[in-house]
């Protein structure tokens, strides 16, 4: 069915004729150009984001070749949605949550969940709120030792590892003694990960974390650029969709973002917010920090205005023009003309789109662009 | 002084991997399981400000592998026709030659002779570095990988060949050991290193810096570590060798010397810095291809090395400068002990094979099958 239905959005995206009309203040939509442009600004700007040429035979002729879509690899992800939603949230909140196809519960089973900002879940694999008690589900030796060693003795972090199967213990391919002569010296200069010294706990909130894959790219029948995410666990394995989607707020896990095949890529599959719904947002952004930018453009204006009334070669310049009568009406209609505020430039749209893709993956820290 | 540690990579296998490997191996390589080139990427260490704690939170030393991995002229193309403009470069990432070999069963995966198989990769890194002296070949990398098509399921290992040095690398003390950049080299000197590398066709892993005559004046220039000896002829190694300068010099020399001591300011300028793209965020342990690179500068300069400025540079994203900027690169020196009789030229031993999750020396698992069975991505599909 879903497979169908892709096939079907894929046909009509065919179909869709490229938009060539800037409209992104009026839409929120932007053609192929100004996606390249916004693009291009984002890259040089934050130069964690770069361009892909993505799959050749997936190659949007409407997009330049070396320019088919933006990634940044490596965001990081500090928690998981839910213990954002409910840490100013009240305390007692509760909330019914549904496990949904989740390994943890029965098809459809709903669950009361108190206290959900102070505790992990209990759908396998969850981890819990705080950074310091992950429990990261492979059972990590570092964390458990870390956990026992000094950082707040949650000590559920060994409970966590009992939890769940371990995918990566393959018993009979450990072979510890592969480096054998080299293990005094490896004690040494490298850091043995469970060597429980003192640095170790300092660096305990190292590789607790996970990170995304964030794609950006053009999706034409929307005109709106696309989101697409791949997520890693603490130790660089990929997350499956339920874990995905513990990191997309309530409002739009499962709703607006779905797995889907990647539009760049023959076989690859990722989670995807749905662009039905961005330029309508965007719009509204838009407006608001156009209005924003505008002003402050007409702000500057007034201040570059009268010091230039100052110097005597404008001043003249003036006096002439309106000595010479007639010309005075043109004058100030070319004078309004270029008084005319720009507002927002279209490069900025990326920048803009991001803080609203934030909202709805409030902990993957998307959003590089603080000096906007 | 305390031992050098390094902080070692950690793979971060991308799923786009694991597909163009399923395409590799059902239409090209089939039942074959010889190496086959590919490249991996690393950036600058990474550490981020928890908006709830405060904290600031280290990422891992990730060392990701992607589908364009397997892009094996992805290295020699990269810098000239995929760029725009040719003028500088984009991203931020250092891209990495290596090999993989993929296994049709898991027995053989197994039973891969794997100290062999080690071995002979990481004499492929000294070799270059003895016969080229290229330091392209330092940050070499290998995975064996067995793909059960099937069940969606890839057991894989990495390994990051680094030569152990003994005795070991020693981290200076006090004002020399780890620090903020910032104290040792001035803003406009970091601006113009900052500037100097983003012109260059692509992020170089290492390099050299020298700093320009006046001191912080000055703006420092920027070498290839291949060029050491050209590059830092006219650099003294760490204080001014005052028995190589005329007299009157001489005593001048000797009387900065002097001033120096007694100021705060004691050898905390270095004039010959080694540096190199950390991916590594730990302020205390550098990252791995500082090991290779140390052992290469031993290799070939054992004369000049017993103590080298280590500048750990981690500012790649840095794009504009200003006095606001937050340098995280840091700086260092760090020693040698000479010792007696220490074989030179010879192959030091390596380390390198990525230890699992529980800190074992094991394969690792990557389960793609919620990603990639068909029936599972039907069941939650909305």
């Amino acid at each position: 069915m879903q497979a169908l239905q892709s096939s079907i959005f894929a046909m009509r995206e065919y179909l869709s004729p490229v938009l060539k009309e800037s409209k992104f203040k009026e839409h929120g939509r932007i053609t192929p150009e100004e996606f390249v442009a916004a693009g291009d600004f984002l890259v040089y700007k934050f130069p964690v984001w770069t361009w892909e040429k993505g799959d050749d035979s997936k190659a949007r002729d409407f997009l330049p070749r070396e320019k088919q879509y933006l990634v940044t690899r490596g965001v990081p992800c500090l928690r998981r949605a839910q213990s954002l939603a409910y840490t100013d949230a009240d305390e007692d909140a509760e909330r019914l949550v549904s496990f949904g196809e989740g390994a943890g519960g029965a098809e459809g089973d709903e669950w009361v969940e108190t206290h959900a900002g102070r505790k992990a879940s209990d759908n396998p694999g969850a981890d819990s709120a705080a950074l310091t008690e992950i429990p990261d589900d492979d059972g990590d030796e570092i964390a458990r030792g870390v956990g026992g060693l000094s950082l707040g003795g949650q000590g559920d972090s060994g409970a966590a590892a009992l939890d769940t199967p371990d995918l990566d213990d393959i018993p009979d391919m450990e072979e510890d003694d592969l480096e054998e002569g080299d293990e005094a010296t490896a004690a040494k200069p490298t850091p043995a990960p469970s060597a429980g010294n003192p640095t170790e706990a300092l660096r305990s909130n190292l590789l607790q974390v996970r990170t995304y894959d964030v794609m950006i790219t053009y999706d034409k029948y929307y005109q709106t650029p696309r989101v697409w995410l791949i997520g890693y666990n603490e130790n660089g394995k990929p997350l499956t969709p339920q874990q995905i989607f513990q990191d997309i707020s309530a409002d739009h896990a499962q709703k607006t973002v779905t797995i889907e095949p990647f539009i760049h890529s023959a076989s690859l599959q990722a989670a995807s917010v749905h662009p039905c719904k961005h330029s309508s947002v965007m719009k509204k952004v838009i407006e608001r920090m156009n209005n924003s930018v505008v002003a402050e453009q007409l702000a500057q204006q007034a201040k570059s205005g009268p010091s230039s009334a100052t110097t005597p070669g404008k001043e003249k310049k003036k006096w002439f023009g309106r000595k010479s009568s007639g010309s005075t009406k043109e004058q100030i209609a070319t004078q309004e003309g270029d008084d005319e505020p720009e507002g927002m430039r279209v490069d900025f749209y990326l920048v803009v789109f991001l803080k609203f893709i934030a909202s709805i993956v409030p902990t993957i820290e998307v959003d590089s662009t603080t000096s906007f | 002084m305390p031992t050098l540690q390094f902080a070692p990579f950690s793979s971060v296998v991308s799923p786009a991997f694991w597909h163009k490997l399923t395409d590799l191996k059902i239409d090209v390589l089939k039942l074959s399981d010889e190496a086959v080139p590919i490249t991996g990427t690393y950036t600058a260490g990474k550490s981020i400000f928890d908006r709830e704690t405060g904290q600031e939170v280290l990422l891992g030393t990730g060392f990701s592998v992607g589908g364009e991995s397997f892009d094996a002229s992805s290295t020699t193309s990269h810098d000239e026709s995929t760029l725009p403009g040719a003028s500088g470069h984009s991203g931020n990432a250092v891209t990495a030659t290596g090999s993989f070999k993929n296994f049709n069963t898991i027995e053989e995966f197994k039973a891969l002779d794997k100290t062999k198989y080690f071995d002979e990769e990481a004499q492929k890194i000294w070799d270059s570095i003895i016969a080229t002296k290229s330091t392209t070949e330092l940050n070499r990398f290998f995975v064996i990988t067995f793909a059960d098509l099937k069940k969606y399921k890839y057991y894989y290992w990495f390994s990051f060949p680094a030569f152990v040095s003994k005795p070991a690398w020693e981290i200076g003390e006090g004002s020399e050991s780890w620090k903020s950049v910032v104290d040792v080299l001035s803003r406009d000197e970091l601006a113009s290193i900052n500037a100097q590398l983003r012109a260059e066709p692509t992020l170089p892993a290492f390099f050299l810096v020298k700093r320009a005559r006046g001191g912080s004046q000055g703006a420092p220039a920027i070498g290839k570590v291949e060029d050491y000896e050209t590059f830092f002829t006219d650099v003294p190694t760490s204080e001014v060798r005052s028995s190589s300068l005329p007299r009157s010099i001489r005593s001048l020399a000797s009387l900065t010397k002097r001033l120096r001591r007694s100021s705060s300011l004691t050898l905390a300028r270095p004039q010959r810095i080694v540096s190199f793209i950390d991916p590594s965020p730990d302020p205390q342990n550098p990252g791995w291809p500082l090991r290779n690179l140390l052992a290469y500068l031993r290799a070939l300069y054992p004369e000049s090395t017993t103590s080298v400025s280590v500048l750990r540079w981690r500012d790649t994203e840095v794009t504009t400068p200003t006095p606001n900027t937050v340098w995280k690169s840091q700086i260092g020196t760090v020693y040698l002990k000479e010792v007696e009789g220490a074989a030179a030229g010879k192959r030091p031993s390596a380390v390198g094979w990525e230890r699992n999750p529980n800190g074992k020396l094991g394969a690792r698992l990557a389960d793609l099958a919620p990603m990639m069975d068909p029936t599972r991505l039907a069941a939650q599909a909305v």
